[in-house]
C-alpha cells in the first residue's frame, strides 16, 4: 500500500513534466498541423542554459528559471524561422526531416559545449533533499516542488490562452487559419507564437526537472518521446488531454517500473505510442482530424 | 551521350570500386566497404520514403535486426555464416513487413512516429534482452572465412559486398521502372488516386516496408562480419538520422542518387569521426541544408546542369513515347 502510495505520487511528479512537454507539443500541433521533432531538444537546451547560470554563474533558481524560459521562446522561434516557415508549402517529409536536422544540431552543439557523451550534469536541489514523512508516506520535498511549479506553469499557460489577445489569435488560427487570415490576423506570426510559447513551456519543464534528475545531452529525444506518447494519449489537439496525458504516462511508468522491473520505465512510452496509434489514433480528448489537408 | 553522363560515370566508379582493393590501405579498404554497406541501406530506404512516399525511421532498426539476426544466429546456434547471413535478412524483411501494418492506418506524422517508438524499442530490447543479446556490451561474432578461395577476409568481404551491391541495385533499378515502382509512386503521390486506379494499397505498402527491410538486413548481415562485433549503440537514432541524410543529399526517389549520398556522406561521417558533437552538427546541418537549398539533392543537380544525367523517360528522343507506354501499362494494374 506504501508502496502504490509512493509510485503513484513520483507518477504523478513526472507525469506533470511529462504533461508540460505534451503540452508544448499540442500547441504547436493544434495551430501548424505538424510536429516539432525538435521539441525534445528544446527542453534539453534550455535545461542546460538554465543550469549553466544556476550552477556555472551563481544566477538564483527562479531568474534561471526564467531564463530558460525566455531561451525555450527565442529557440522555438527560430525553428519556426528555419524548418517550418520556409517548408509550409512543402511535404510533411520535408518538414519533419527539418525539425531533425535541428534537432541534432541542437544536440551535437549541447555536446560540444556541455560535455561528452555519458556526462551526466548534477543540478542541486532547490529544496532540502531530505524526504519528509506526510502521513506515513515518504516524500520528496524536490517532488512536491516540482508538482506546484508544473501546475503554477499550467494555469499561466491556461490564462495566456485563454485571456490574452495573442492566446485568443492563436486559437482563432488553430481553428480555422483561412478566416484567421480574413479576419486580419498575421499567421505567420501565429505560428511562430505557437513555436516559441511550445519551447518556452518546455523550457519551464527542463529547469523545472533538472534539479530532481541529471542533465544530459541526449536526454532531449527520451523526453520527447514520453511528452508525445502524452499528447498522443490525450489526443494530440487537446490541451487538457494533454494534461490528462501526461500525467497517465508518468503513473504507468512508474507502476510498470514498480511492480515488473526499473527496465520498463524507459519502454512503456514506446508501447503506449504504438498502441494509441494503432487502436485509436484520435486519442483519449481528441478530435477527428488527424491529417493535414 | 555525353562523357560525363550517369552510364559512363557509373561504369568508372564500378571499376574503380573493383580495382580498389589493389592500392588501398586496410583503412580506405574499411571506408570502402563502410560506403557499400550504406549503398545498400540508401537504397533500401530511397524505395521506402523517396519512391512510396512512407515517411518511416524504422531502417537504423531493421539493419540492426540483420545485423543482430546474422550475429546471434552464428553465435547461439552456432551456424555458418553463409546460412546465418540470409536469415539474417529475412527476418529483418518479416519484420519490415510487420511494422507495415501500422503503416495501412497512419500515414505522415503519425507513422513517422509510431515507427520513431517502434525503432526506440528495438534499441531496448537490444539493450535489455541480456540473455539473447548481450545487453549494452554487444557481443563478437565468429571471424567468417572465404576458405575454398585463396583470399583473406577483408578482401572476400568487400567483393561480397560490392557484388551484393551491384545485383541489388540492378533490381531497384528495374524495380522501380516496373509496375510495381509506378505502383509505389502513384502511392506516394495520392493514396486516394492510386487506389482509385486500382493499386492495391495494402499488398504496395507492405511489399516496400519488405523490400527496404531485406535492404537494411543484408546491410546489416554485412556489417556485423565486418566490424566482427554487434552493440545496441550502432543502431540507434543518430543512425538512422545519416540514412536520412543520405538519401535528401543523393536526392529523394533516385536509386543512383542513394548511391552518391551514401558515398558523399560516409566521407562527411569518416573526417569527423572523433567528436560525436561535431558529426551530429554537421549531419543536422546537411539535413536542413538540403532541404532548405537544395530540395532535389545531389541528383537534381546533375540532372538539371549535366548532360547525360536527365532521367531517361524524359528524354527527347522520337522513338519512344512514355506517357503512352505509362498509360497502357498501368491500365494492366488489377483492380
Amino acid at each position: 500500500m506504501e508502496l502504490l502510495v509512493y509510485l503513484l505520487l513520483s507518477g504523478l511528479t513526472t507525469g506533470s513534466l511529462y504533461a508540460l512537454i505534451a503540452l508544448g507539443i499540442v500547441v504547436v500541433n493544434k495551430a501548424t498541423a505538424v510536429i516539432n521533432f525538435a521539441h525534445g531538444e528544446l527542453f534539453m537546451f534550455s535545461g542546460f542554459v538554465a543550469w549553466m547560470l544556476h550552477v556555472q554563474m551563481g544566477v538564483p533558481y527562479l531568474p534561471s528559471l526564467l531564463a530558460a524560459v525566455a531561451f525555450g521562446f527565442l529557440l522555438g522561434a527560430a525553428t519556426d524561422l528555419i524548418a517550418f516557415r520556409p517548408l509550409k508549402n512543402a511535404n510533411i517529409i520535408s518538414l519533419v526531416l527539418a525539425t531533425i536536422g535541428i534537432a541534432f544540431m541542437l544536440r551535437g552543439t549541447a555536446r560540444v559545449i556541455w560535455g561528452g557523451k555519458g556526462d551526466y550534469l548534477p543540478f542541486p536541489p532547490i529544496t532540502s533533499p531530505e524526504p519528509i514523512m506526510i502521513g506515513g508516506i515518504m516524500v520528496i520535498p524536490q517532488q512536491l516542488a516540482v508538482l506546484a511549479g508544473s501546475i503554477v506553469i499550467m494555469v499561466a499557460f491556461a490564462a495566456f490562452f485563454r485571456l490574452t489577445r495573442a492566446g485568443k489569435m492563436m486559437q482563432a488560427t488553430a481553428d480555422n487559419a483561412k478566416a484567421a487570415t480574413l479576419a486580419g490576423i498575421r499567421i505567420d506570426r501565429i505560428y511562430m507564437l505557437s513555436f516559441g510559447t511550445g519551447a518556452a513551456i518546455a523550457g519551464a519543464a527542463a529547469a523545472l526537472m533538472a534539479p530532481l534528475t541529471l542533465l544530459y545531452p541526449d536526454m532531449g529525444f527520451s523526453f520527447f518521446i514520453k511528452g508525445f506518447a502524452a499528447a498522443v494519449l490525450g489526443g494530440l489537439t487537446s490541451l487538457p488531454g494533454a494534461v490528462l496525458g501526461g500525467i497517465s504516462i508518468g503513473i504507468i511508468e512508474s507502476l510498470a517500473g514498480g511492480y515488473l522491473h526499473s527496465s520498463f520505465i524507459e519502454v512503456s512510452a514506446f508501447i503506449v505510442i504504438m498502441f494509441v496509434l494503432v487502436v485509436r489514433p484520435t486519442g483519449l480528448l481528441g478530435s477527428t482530424r488527424f491529417r493535414r489537408v | 551521350m555525353a562523357l560525363f553522363g550517369r552510364r559512363n560515370v557509373l561504369v568508372a566508379m564500378l571499376l574503380f570500386a573493383a580495382v580498389a582493393p589493389t592500392f588501398l590501405n586496410a583503412y580506405y579498404l574499411f571506408v570502402a566497404n563502410t560506403i557499400l554497406i550504406y549503398v545498400l541501406l540508401a537504397i533500401g530506404l530511397n524505395i521506402l520514403v523517396g519512391y512510396a512516399g512512407q515517411l518511416a525511421f524504422a531502417n537504423a532498426a531493421m539493419f540492426g535486426i540483420g545485423a543482430y539476426g546474422t550475429g546471434l544466429l552464428q553465435v547461439h546456434f552456432g551456424w555458418p555464416f553463409w546460412l546465418a547471413f540470409p536469415l539474417g535478412a529475412l527476418i529483418a524483411t518479416m519484420v519490415g513487413l510487420a511494422i507495415s501494418l501500422p503503416a495501412l492506418r497512419l500515414s505522415g506524422l503519425y507513422l513517422a512516429l509510431s515507427t520513431l517508438a517502434f525503432a526506440q524499442f528495438t534499441q531496448w530490447v537490444f539493450l535489455n534482452w541480456e540473455p539473447v543479446t548481450f545487453g549494452a556490451g554487444g557481443f563478437k561474432t565468429p571471424p567468417i572465412s572465404f576458405a575454398p578461395l585463396p583470399i583473406s577476409k577483408t578482401l572476400g568481404l568487400y567483393y561480397l559486398s560490392l557484388i551484393l551491391v551491384m545485383v541489388l541495385f540492378a533490381l531497384a533499378q528495374n524495380l522501380v521502372r516496373s509496375r510495381i515502382g509506378r505502383a509505389f509512386v502513384a502511392v506516394r503521390d495520392g493514396e486516394i488516386a492510386a487506389e482509385s486506379l486500382g493499386v492495391d494499397l495494402l499488398r504496395y505498402k507492405a511489399l516496400a516496408f519488405g523490400i527496404s527491410g531485406f535492404y537494411a538486413g543484408i546491410a546489416g548481415g554485412l556489417y556485423s562480419a565486418m566490424l566482427n562485433f554487434v552493440s545496441p549503440e550502432g543502431f540507434d537514432l543518430f543512425q538512422m538520422v545519416i540514412h536520412k541524410a543520405m538519401i535528401i543529399v543523393g536526392g529523394l526517389g533516385s536509386i543512383v542518387g542513394s548511391v552518391l549520398g551514401a558515398g558523399t556522406l560516409v566521407f562527411v561521417l569518416e573526417a569527423l569521426r572523433k567528436v560525436k558533437g561535431v558529426q551530429e552538427i554537421a549531419f543536422g546541418a546537411i539535413l536542413v541544408g538540403f532541404i532548405l537549398f537544395m530540395p532535389g539533392g545531389i541528383i537534381g543537380y546533375l540532372k538539371e546542369k549535366v548532360r547525360g544525367w536527365e532521367e531517361p523517360l524524359h528524354r527527347a528522343r522520337a522513338s519512344r513515347r512514355p506517357p503512352v507506354a505509362a498509360t497502357s501499362e498501368s491500365s494492366e494494374v488489377r483492380p
